[in-house]
Formats: structure tokens, C-alpha cells, sequence
């Protein structure tokens, strides 16, 4: 069912930026806690941090047909993942993004050791079951030097290949406590993932809270829009030109309009930030990247493929699906039959193979 | 036109979608009760089995802050992925009815048996 075009340089025909792997509860991740965090657990009854604002409408906000049949969560089941997902649509390469919200608890300590514990199940479940899968490493943001630590600790595991971080965090990333956790991503060479999600330090929207699931669905992108211009306009790439950002599951059509918006005010407000020495969309397109889903699906398919040659960049996008969410996209009929072949080979594989140096 | 029969009504459960393969179709058969209904097994927005899906009812258009209804239990097919809807009777998506649709078969029930007109 694989409609990618392979070029014949290449090892792989698709690979899948955004899957999503579930501890079915928190007993997955006891065995990788410390003794110490064991016992609290036990205690207190810990559950598996997470926040859910909204009913999800879908349950596990999850495709209906992703529940396990043996047991357990959408997402929870890796043999089951690997036949639904890798199987059916011969994906060669998937990144696994684990939405276990370690920076939501206030609790210092036990959100680094949920952190440890969320990579070392993805290594050990994960990873170690099938080579198809890749790693994020989850961190801690509420202690941005115990993540680098942690960022640090795993990089020494060329299967975890990149940083995630969720979109709606306490602060924008670009702000100076966040900068020990981007060093370290940069010095290891790991681009940093902001997925969407997260939640519950602050209203979800700018101006408050909404009613429903479809407004605090599709605004997310304003959580995305601001760490864009944060990460940008605070000189984070001044400091750290090796950085390297993806943007997983923001949708990507809202760029252009940011881009121009934000080129135009630095012309008249450069000097508030004058370590920005060349137009914002450069800081933009050298050090961005954002994945497809969910795909936006304007009326006019041609009106898509129009938006990607606005962003100016041509590696800019790579496939995801987001399996095993109810928004999932097939890789079969989610780009516009109007893409040219050769973008379309390099959104589906050869865009991530390069950003993550996939091997 | 051609009727096929599909089995007895009986071995379809009320209310939940069944995949049927009928000469290389591959169809979903919906029973509503004594009714029965049958539609192409693919949503047309990125090709999910409808079979995998579920049955609600329709959820009729009202003004803000008005009591929300929901009527015709059972006769609106969820796809499994996005959640598009169509309605069982007509194969139209509730949101686009004039240019989205799954194909809809005429189904009845003779003599307990369900049967279905195909091309």
C-alpha cells in the first residue's frame, strides 16, 4: 500500500515521523523506577501522569480499529504497532514519541525519574523488539539541567533520534531557563521535537479557555507559533547554530503567514533584538523542519502544494501518520496527488532520512 | 441488476457493522432492527474500513445553548479514523451530502433472508 516513489539511492521508500507509544499503565514503568520511587508509587497509587482537558470524543483519541486485541491502550502493544503500522504500509523507519507527561507533575524529582523510566520501557519494549523503531527522549522540561543530563544519558544510544517536548509548556522554549536543555540537544547532535499536546499551567488559548475539543484541537498551533518566534526572536540559534527543530503535529499551512508577519516587524523592531543579524525567516528555514499530519486538506489541492513552495524550503516537511490516533494519516492518501515526484520522495523519506541521519 | 443473498438476517447483529465480500465487492451490511442496509466497505476521505467503525445517531443542526438531540439511533456509520459520518439509508456524508458519499446498495429482507442488488 507504500505510494512512495523509490529513486533507487536510497534504502528506504517511507518513514513515519510520529507514532505514539503507551505504557498501558504506570506498572509498565515500575520496573524502571528506583527503589525509592517504587515504593511511592506503590503508596500513593500513582497513575500515569497525563492531562486531558477535553474529552477526546474518540476513546484513547485513538483510530477505533488501534485497540490491542490481546489487551491494552492503542499504542500500548508494540508487536500489534509493528503489524498495524510498519506491516500494512511497509514503513521502513517510525519515531516513536511517548505522551507520558513527565513536566506534569510539580514534583522535581519524580518527574526526572518518570522521564528515565518512560526511555528506558521505550528501549526495552520498544527498540529492542523490532529495528524499524526509533526513540525520543523524554525529559523533564520542569528542570531544564536534569534534561540535559537525561538527554545526555541517551545519546549514547544512536537509536534515540531526538529530544520531545510538548507544545503547550509553562514558558516559550526560547526563554533563557529552557537554554541547558537546547545545549545539550546541540551538542549531541539530536534535534529537539515539539509535539502537540501538553497543558495545564496555563489557559490553553491566549485568550482563555475554550468549550470545546475541535477549538482546543486546532488551536494548538498557536502554542507552536509561539515557540517559533520565541526560539527565534530570544537568539537561541545566535547561541546555538547547530540546533535543529522539528515541529511534530502542528500542521504546517499556518508558516507562511508567520514567516512574512514576523520579517516584516523585524524590520522596524531589529533593534530589540539586534542579535538577530539577518531576516527572521532565515533563522526559520535553517533550523526548522515540521512533519505533515495532520495534513491540512484545503478544497483546491494545488492551493497545499502552493503553501510548501511559500515556506521557501525545500526539505522542509516529513511524513508522519500519528499512530494510533483517531487523526491518523494514511500514507497512501494523504498527499496531494499535485506534489512533483521528487517532493513527494522527499516528504515521504529522504526529508527524515537526512534530518535524523537514519541508518 | 442482479440480487444476491447474504445470509440469513439472523446472523447479522443488530448494530454492529459487518464486513461482507461479495464478488471481489467489499461491502459493510448495517442491521437496524428488522431493517438492513449495505454500503461500500471504504470511507472515500483516506480509505478506513467502514466495518471497523460504529453506529450513532444523528445529531440534528441547533442554535447555540439549545438542547442537543440525537435521533435515528443507529443509522449513521463513524468511520474509525477521522469520524466522518453517513447516514446508513443514503451512503451521504452528514457534513457534505451532495459531493461526498460511500456507494449504497438496495438491501431488503425475504423470507429472513437478507439480500442485496448489485451492478
Amino acid at each position: 500500500m507504500n505510494s512512495a516513489v523509490s529513486d533507487g539511492a536510497s534504502p528506504f521508500s517511507l518513514i513515519d515521523a510520529d507514532v505514539h507509544n503507551y505504557p498501558d499503565s504506570i506498572a509498565d514503568l515500575v520496573p524502571f523506577l528506583s527503589a525509592r520511587w517504587q515504593a511511592y508509587a506503590e503508596q500513593s497509587g500513582l497513575q500515569l501522569p497525563g492531562v486531558s482537558l477535553y474529552p477526546k470524543v474518540f476513546a484513547a483519541a485513538a483510530r477505533r480499529d488501534a485497540w490491542p486485541p490481546g489487551g491494552g491502550k492503542p499504542g500500548s502493544d508494540p508487536n500489534f504497532a509493528a503489524v498495524q503500522l510498519l506491516d500494512e504500509w511497509s514503513i521502513d523507519r517510525a519515531i516513536l514519541n511517548p505522551l507520558v507527561a513527565a513536566s506534569g507533575v510539580h514534583n522535581i524529582e519524580l518527574g526526572n525519574a518518570l522521564a528515565r523510566a518512560v526511555n528506558e520501557w521505550t528501549a526495552a519494549h520498544w527498540l529492542d523488539a523490532d529495528p524499524r523503531w526509533r526513540g525520543s527522549i523524554a525529559v523533564n522540561v520542569r528542570d531544564p539541567e536534569g534534561a540535559a543530563a537525561e538527554i545526555r544519558h541517551w545519546a549514547r544510544d544512536p537509536r534515540f533520534v531526538q529530544v520531545l517536548l510538548l507544545a503547550r509548556s509553562y514558558a516559550p522554549y526560547g526563554k533563557r531557563a529552557f537554554r541547558p536543555l537546547l545545549r545539550a540537544a546541540a551538542e549531541c547532535d539530536l534535534p529537539v521535537g515539539i509535539h502537540f499536546g501538553g497543558g495545564g499551567d496555563v489557559p490553553i488559548t491566549a485568550c482563555g479557555w475554550p468549550s470545546y475539543y475541535i477549538e482546543d484541537h486546532t488551536t494548538m498551533t498557536q502554542a507552536f507559533e509561539t515557540h517559533v518566534v520565541s526560539l527565534v526572536c530570544e537568539g537561541v540559534f545566535c547561541e546555538l547554530s547547530a540546533l535543529r527543530v522539528v515541529l511534530i503535529e502542528g500542521g504546517f499551512a499556518w508558516l507562511p503567514g508567520l514567516i512574512w508577519r514576523l520579517d516584516k516587524n523585524w524590520r522596524g523592531l531589529r533593534s530589540e533584538v539586534p542579535w538577530l543579524v539577518k531576516p527572521p525567516s532565515e533563522y526559520i528555514r535553517a533550523h526548522f523542519r515540521s512533519t505533515t499530519q495532520p495534513m491540512e486538506e484545503p478544497d483546491n489541492p494545488q492551493h497545499l502544494v502552493q503553501i510548501i513552495d511559500m515556506i521557501g524550503c525545500e526539505d522542509f516537511l516529513m511524513f508522519a501518520t500519528d499512530y494510533p490516533h483517531w487523526d491518523f494519516d494514511a500514507p497512501n492518501r494523504t498527499l496531494p496527488s499535485a506534489l512533483p515526484d521528487a517532493m513527494r520522495r522527499g516528504i515521504l523519506s529522504t526529508h527524515a532520512e537526512s534530518f535524523y541521519g537514519l541508518s | 441488476m442482479v440480487s444476491v443473498e447474504l445470509g440469513a438476517l439472523s446472523r447479522f447483529t443488530d448494530g454492529v457493522p459487518e464486513q461482507v465480500t461479495l464478488s471481489g465487492r467489499d461491502l459493510v451490511v448495517v442491521r437496524r432492527g428488522d431493517a438492513v442496509y449495505v454500503l461500500r466497505n471504504r470511507c472515500p476521505h483516506q480509505g478506513a474500513l467502514l466495518s471497523e467503525g460504529h453506529l450513532t445517531g444523528f445529531v440534528p443542526a441547533c442554535r447555540p445553548g439549545e438542547q442537543i438531540a440525537i435521533e435515528r439511533a443507529g443509522e449513521i456509520i463513524v468511520c474509525p479514523w477521522h469520524g466522518w459520518e453517513f447516514d446508513v439509508r443514503t451512503g451521504r456524508s452528514l457534513c457534505d451530502p451532495e459531493n461526498t458519499r460511500v456507494r449504497a446498495y438496495a438491501a431488503h429482507v425475504v423470507d429472513g433472508c437478507v439480500v442485496v442488488d448489485i451492478d
